[in-house]
Order: structure tokens, then C-alpha cells, then sequence
């Protein structure tokens, strides 16, 4: 796979906005995805169009869950973002605010410049593939330097320039840039102001056995379970198990099981309740963490 | 005088004196688990059914009741084994020089399964379910009668396993494989 473009910061700062869970750089997400096992949900639309909510892109939402389990691992830290962005935008320097528009309007005009290019080329070929393109149509005189010896489409050009549907570059403008992340301008939030760990809900001691163990996670609720889990990729595997985390005192029905069984097998997975042991000893993880065992059992229909 | 309703033979086997005799736990675990292997027996043809009141190796009283039993096939294959199978089936085809027309003979042989009684009514929690695992082995304890002839382990099988068995009022009993572990599940 390519090497990411733009280092990973490590540990890496997790937004937290009103409660939830946010990374906002691609690099960021596709580093949790491929060495964290973190897959998260992109819940990022199209401000204009969020009726479409097919595709989705960034932000990447965590569930408390996953990003507990980076910050105890200390791959990340969770950063009070409204907090940072005020103050982080109080502080800025007007010379330095300055600048950064500056920078912007420079990446803009690069964008609309590389567009430009772009949408000639393809207009080229275009004509090309219709044996237009000897005569010299089509071309403008600002990129094309092919054609200008040719003194008869000089004389074309000249005649069809009033015609030709592609700006000449004095008008080019920049094109907007929204950067998705603030840093720059804005510096990292300095780990020193990390947010307390994420409150979890009591399924998290089997996810985190699960996670340590190399799975993949997604939402559960299509399957009505807490998590469904992958052995690897979501996108090269099928989910092995409909995962529901219970406390080790806690009352079930045995309905729940037989659903549960009976539905996983039906999907070819097998239903897993687990939970922590809260009578066993705590053992020491290499990280420093002390966590108490979980123990897992598999349901699966038994075809009688 | 002869009843007007001759008792059905579940009800004769619960109300068994034998079975009233013991006292290791209360009467209606032990009825659960007459009703369980009675089905078992009459419904499933399973064979060399047990009842198990001690853990077979600390010899400590279990939780409840447990029964052990052969079913008439195959129950439960782990799904690496299962590969294993279909590749040695697939050998011994060719060695036969049959070609692609007859059907692959997988060789499964039975093995005996530990089984668990409960009533759909019940409420169990995961500390129960956990001490019905810690006591009892890998593979059931195999009958005097078999003992002489000893079943060969199977490399496999290497989680516990338990059957669950789910009797409801009605007397419909379902049974779910429950495995002590994270076991990927059959791809059947």
C-alpha cells in the first residue's frame, strides 16, 4: 500500500464534539482502519444534498467504545474540539491569519489551474476521436503549444477564439477551498489537555477481548446484537459473529440465546454473549492495563 | 383398577422410582432431565444416554443434572475439520477412479456430546453457564459397555462444548451447541 502522504501524529488526537467521537483526516482514518482494526462509521454528507446518505464521507464517528480502546492503548487522546478551536482561533495572530488565506487562495488557484488542464485534455481527445483535432479545433491559446507553428491554425484559432467555452487564465479564479482538518493552522491540541477516558457501555470488556484478539467490529443492530464482528476487513470478510456483551450477574432469557442462535446461523454466524469475570484476578496486560478475563461462549443451532 | 388414560411413557419414566430415589438435586431438574432424554432417545435416536449428578473428574456435584449421549450421526464439525473431511473424501474418490460423477463419502464418525437441560421458563446468567463448563470434561466419560473398544480422540476437538437443550411448556424441546470460546461458526 502507498505510504500516507502526511505522517499520523502518535499518538493521534481524537475529536470529542458534543459527545461524540470524530476524525477528520483521511490519513488518520485509513491508519486506525489498517493497523488499529478501527473501522467507525463516515457519517460526512453533502451540505447541500444530505438527503444522500449512501455514500457518506468524513468525519469518521468512533463509538465510545473504539475510541476508548485506542486511548487505553495509547495509540490516541481525546481533545475537547470546541474548546481548542476557540481558543486556538482567539490566539491566532492577524499576520498569521493572513498568511494561511493567502495559502488557501494559492491552493485554490492550483486546483482551478489543474481543472483547466484537465478539462482541455478531455475536450482534445474528444475532438481527436471525431478526426477534428488536425484542423485545430478546440484549442485554446493559452495551453496548447502543439498547434501554434502551424500558421493555418493560427489563423483558425484566432477566428474561433470568441467561440471556444474555455476561459482564458487572467479570469481563471480560485477555487474554495474547506479544509477538513484545522492543523494546520491551528496547532495540535497538546496531550497534556486530553479528555478523561470514554464512558462505555457494559458490552465493552467483550469488545475489547475481541478487539485485542484481531477483529473487526461494525454496528450490530441490523443483526440485534451489539457489534457484529469480522475476522478481518469488513470489506474482504463476512462477519463471523453477532456479539452481545453481558454483565457475568446479569439475568438473560433463554429466548434470547435461541433467537439469537437461530438467527446467527441462518446468516452463517454463530451468536457470542460474553462478559467480563468479575470474580477472577486481574491480569496484567504488556501496556500496564489490568484487565479481569472475559469469557465467551458461541451459540450456534444444532440441526436437531 | 385399569385408568381411564394410560400414562404416557414420559410420564411413567418421571415418575420413576429410581429416579425419585435420588436426591442429589431437586425433583423437577431431575424430571427436566428424564424429559430431555426421553426426547433424545424417542425423537432423535440418540443412543447411550447417561445421567451425569457428579462432574465426571473432580467428582463434585454439578449445578443440575447433565446427560451425556451418542447421536446417530455426526452433530457438531468444526469447520477446519470439516475442510480436512471433504479433502480426504475428495482423495479417496480419485483413488476409487470414479471420476466426477458420484458423490463425495465424508467419513464422520459420531461422537458423544455433553447435554444441558433447562426450561425455556429459566434465567440463566453467564457465571451459571460458566460453572456448568468448568465441570465437565472435553468429551464425556464413555460407558463401561464402549470402554473396551475406546472411541479415538478426535485432534479437533479442542473447545468444550455443551448442548442446549430447551424444553417449553409445551414439551417442544429445541437444542442450540454452545461452545466455551470465540469458535468460528460452520459454513453450512
Amino acid at each position: 500500500m502507498a505510504p500516507d502522504s502526511n505522517p499520523v501524529p502518535s499518538p493521534l488526537p481524537i475529536s470529542c464534539i458534543t459527545g461524540r467521537y470524530l476524525l477528520f483526516d483521511i490519513a488518520v482514518i485509513s491508519h486506525v482502519r489498517r493497523t488499529h482494526n478501527i473501522c467507525g462509521v463516515l457519517i460526512g454528507t453533502i451540505p447541500n444534498l444530505s438527503q444522500q446518505n449512501v455514500f457518506l464521507g468524513i468525519p469518521l464517528e468512533l463509538t465510545s467504545e473504539e475510541a476508548r480502546v485506542l486511548v487505553e492503548r495509547g495509540h490516541a487522546y481525546i481533545v475537547n474540539d470546541v474548546k481548542q478551536h476557540r481558543e486556538g482561533l482567539m490566539e491566532m495572530k492577524r499576520a498569521d491569519r493572513l498568511e494561511w488565506m493567502k495559502e488557501l487562495d494559492r491552493q485554490g488557484m492550483e486546483m482551478s489551474r489543474e481543472a483547466l488542464l484537465k478539462a482541455e485534455e478531455r475536450s482534445e481527445k474528444a475532438l481527436r476521436g471525431k478526426g477534428l483535432v488536425g484542423k485545430g479545433h478546440g484549442d485554446t491559446e493559452s495551453v496548447n503549444s502543439k498547434a501554434e507553428g502551424d500558421a493555418e491554425s493560427l489563423i483558425d484559432d484566432a477566428a474561433k477564439a470568441p467561440v471556444a467555452g474555455v476561459a482564458p487564465e487572467k479570469k481563471l479564479e480560485p477555487t474554495f477551498i474547506t479544509p477538513t482538518t484545522s492543523h494546520p493552522p491551528l496547532p495540535l491540541a497538546p496531550i497534556s489537555s486530553a479528555l478523561p477516558l470514554p464512558a462505555v457501555p457494559k458490552s465493552y470488556p467483550l469488545f475489547r477481548y475481541l478487539h485485542s484478539r484481531g477483529y473487526f467490529f461494525m454496528p450490530g443492530l441490523r443483526f440485534g446484537c451489539n457489534y457484529s464482528v469480522y475476522p478481518g476487513d469488513p470489506l474482504r470478510f463476512h462477519s463471523h459473529f453477532l456479539a452481545t456483551g453481558v454483565d457475568w450477574d446479569e439475568e438473560f432469557d433463554l429466548l434470547d440465546i435461541i433467537g439469537g442462535g437461530r438467527l446467527g446461523t441462518g446468516v452463517k454466524k454463530a451468536y457470542l454473549l460474553g462478559g467480563e469475570d468479575s470474580d477472577a484476578q486481574a491480569e496484567v496486560e504488556e501496556n500496564g492495563l489490568e484487565v479481569k478475563p472475559v469469557r465467551a461462549l458461541s451459540i450456534e443451532w444444532a440441526g436437531l | 383398577m385399569k385408568p381411564a388414560v394410560l400414562p404416557s411413557p414420559l410420564q411413567s419414566l418421571i415418575q420413576d422410582e429410581q429416579l425419585q430415589s435420588d436426591r442429589s438435586h431437586l425433583p423437577s431438574l431431575h424430571s427436566l432431565a428424564a424429559q430431555v432424554q426421553h426426547n433424545l432417545q424417542y425423537q432423535h435416536a440418540w443412543s447411550d444416554l447417561r445421567l451425569h449428578t457428579h462432574a465426571p473428574v473432580a467428582n463434585e456435584l454439578l449445578p443440575r443434572p447433565l446427560l451425556s449421549g451418542l447421536p446417530p450421526q455426526r452433530l457438531y464439525t468444526h469447520p477446519d475439520e470439516q475442510i480436512e473431511l471433504l479433502k480426504e473424501a475428495g482423495r479417496a474418490r480419485k483413488e476409487r477412479k470414479e471420476g466426477n460423477t458420484s458423490a463425495l463419502e465424508v467419513k464422520a464418525e459420531p461422537e458423544r456430546e455433553w447435554i444441558l437441560p433447562t426450561r425455556l421458563s429459566e434465567k440463566w446468567t453467564l457465571r451459571r453457564l460458566a460453572a456448568v463448563f468448568d465441570g465437565i470434561t472435553l468429551v464425556p466419560p464413555e460407558p463401561r459397555s464402549v470402554k473396551e473398544q475406546e472411541r479415538p480422540a478426535n485432534p479437533w476437538r479442542t473447545t468444550k462444548r455443551i448442548v442446549l437443550a430447551t424444553a417449553d411448556t409445551d414439551s417442544t424441546v429445541v437444542y442450540y451447541i454452545v461452545h466455551d470460546g470465540v469458535v468460528k461458526p460452520r459454513q453450512n
